[in-house]
């Protein structure tokens, strides 16, 4: 836990502050994942035709990311099979950042549970970054109910308006979300571990987008911690 | 996608972040040393889901109208610019470019 306790100082007016996210940056948030339920949305809503399926699906389902994959792999020609394993893939990330949560929540069984549900990258990080356990809770929370108004609203706007719309690549739409998560993990590449992790990582993804299956160059990426780990392990922390 | 595959996909998904939750915190809890992965992973993770949203198209790589957005982000937050301003310039950027 050392490593997240020191995460905290350096920390000056960028994004992630010492008590966590600012009204601005949880707007920001709240844009994000609106302009991700959107495309989302109007993505799912033209494959399966139906505005109920599409609404359960985005709330039961509850990760884009998983959504985006099982449409890529259908569109592609891929088995329902196939699409399902991707979906799943992806969301191997979501386990994981469960796990780095998990690790810093000091709560009960039911509490837990439902964070764990909840674990996505904006919320799990900023919540790791906080000093106190009362905090990593409170930014937790605070982030989630953030990000749900904004994608709540985006599968409504998404479902029932996508045709109004038109095409939300048009506004550079599909740009947010990875940027967001770039702004999110902006302090963790400041420190030489963090950086070790995403460069090995992201380069792993890189090589292995044009030959590996659908999911697999982000499960890959995980070797990318691990290096860091170990060639980082003396550093202080 | 159909009912019964929403319903594949959602288990799939609850079950694996209920796992890390309850099992993956315990297991990383016992080994204090590895608690510095518990930071790690999603820097790695986080970044590799970043290249497949910028750079990724189905099973190709391509630099287009996205990659400049996720340029100008990159140097922004490198400059500690707040999280508000990444994110619009990124998508003006992209915007922009397409625009072109």
């Amino acid at each position: 836990m050392t490593d997240s306790v020191a995460m905290g100082e350096g920390v000056s007016a960028d994004a992630v502050g010492r008590t966590g996210p600012g009204w601005s940056d949880l707007g920001a948030l709240c844009l994000t994942f609106f302009a991700l339920g959107v495309t989302v949305n109007v993505l799912v809503l033209e494959r399966v035709g139906s505005e109920s399926l599409t609404v359960v699906a985005a709330i039961a389902i509850n990760s884009a990311t998983t959504e985006l994959a099982y449409v890529a792999v259908r569109d592609a020609g891929g088995t329902q099979l196939a699409a399902v394993i991707a979906g799943w893939v992806v969301a191997s990330r979501f386990g994981l950042l469960a796990v780095s949560l998990g690790a810093r929540l000091r709560v009960g069984h039911w509490h837990r549970a439902a964070a764990g549900l909840q674990s996505f990258d904006p919320n799990v990080a900023f919540a790791i970054q906080q000093r106190s356990a009362r905090d990593v809770v409170r930014v937790f929370w605070r982030v989630t109910a953030a990000m749900h108004v904004g994608w709540l609203s985006g599968i409504a706007v998404g479902v029932f308006l996508g045709n109004v719309i038109g095409d939300a690549q048009r506004f550079g739409l599909d740009a947010v979300f990875p940027a967001a998560l770039l702004a999110i993990i902006g302090n963790l590449l400041r420190r030489r571990s963090g950086a070790l992790a995403a460069a090995v990582g992201g380069g792993l993804c890189l090589v292995l987008i044009p030959i590996a299956p659908a999911g697999v160059p982000i499960i890959a990426s995980l070797i990318g911690a691990v290096v860091a780990l170990a060639v980082t392990s003396g550093d202080p922390t | 996608m159909s009912w019964p595959i929403v319903a594949v996909l959602a288990a799939g998904v609850w079950a694996q972040r209920l796992l890390g939750m309850f099992v993956g915190a315990r297991v990383l809890s016992r080994q204090p040393a590895l608690g510095r992965l518990a930071v790690l992973i999603p820097a790695a993770v986080v970044m590799a889901v970043i290249v497949q949203l910028t750079v990724g198209s189905g099973k190709s790589l391509t630099a287009d109208a996205r990659s400049f957005g996720m340029l100008v982000a990159g140097v922004l937050v490198w400059r500690r610019a707040p999280f508000v301003v990444v994110v619009l310039a990124a998508a003006a950027a992209t915007a922009l470019v397409r625009l072109i």
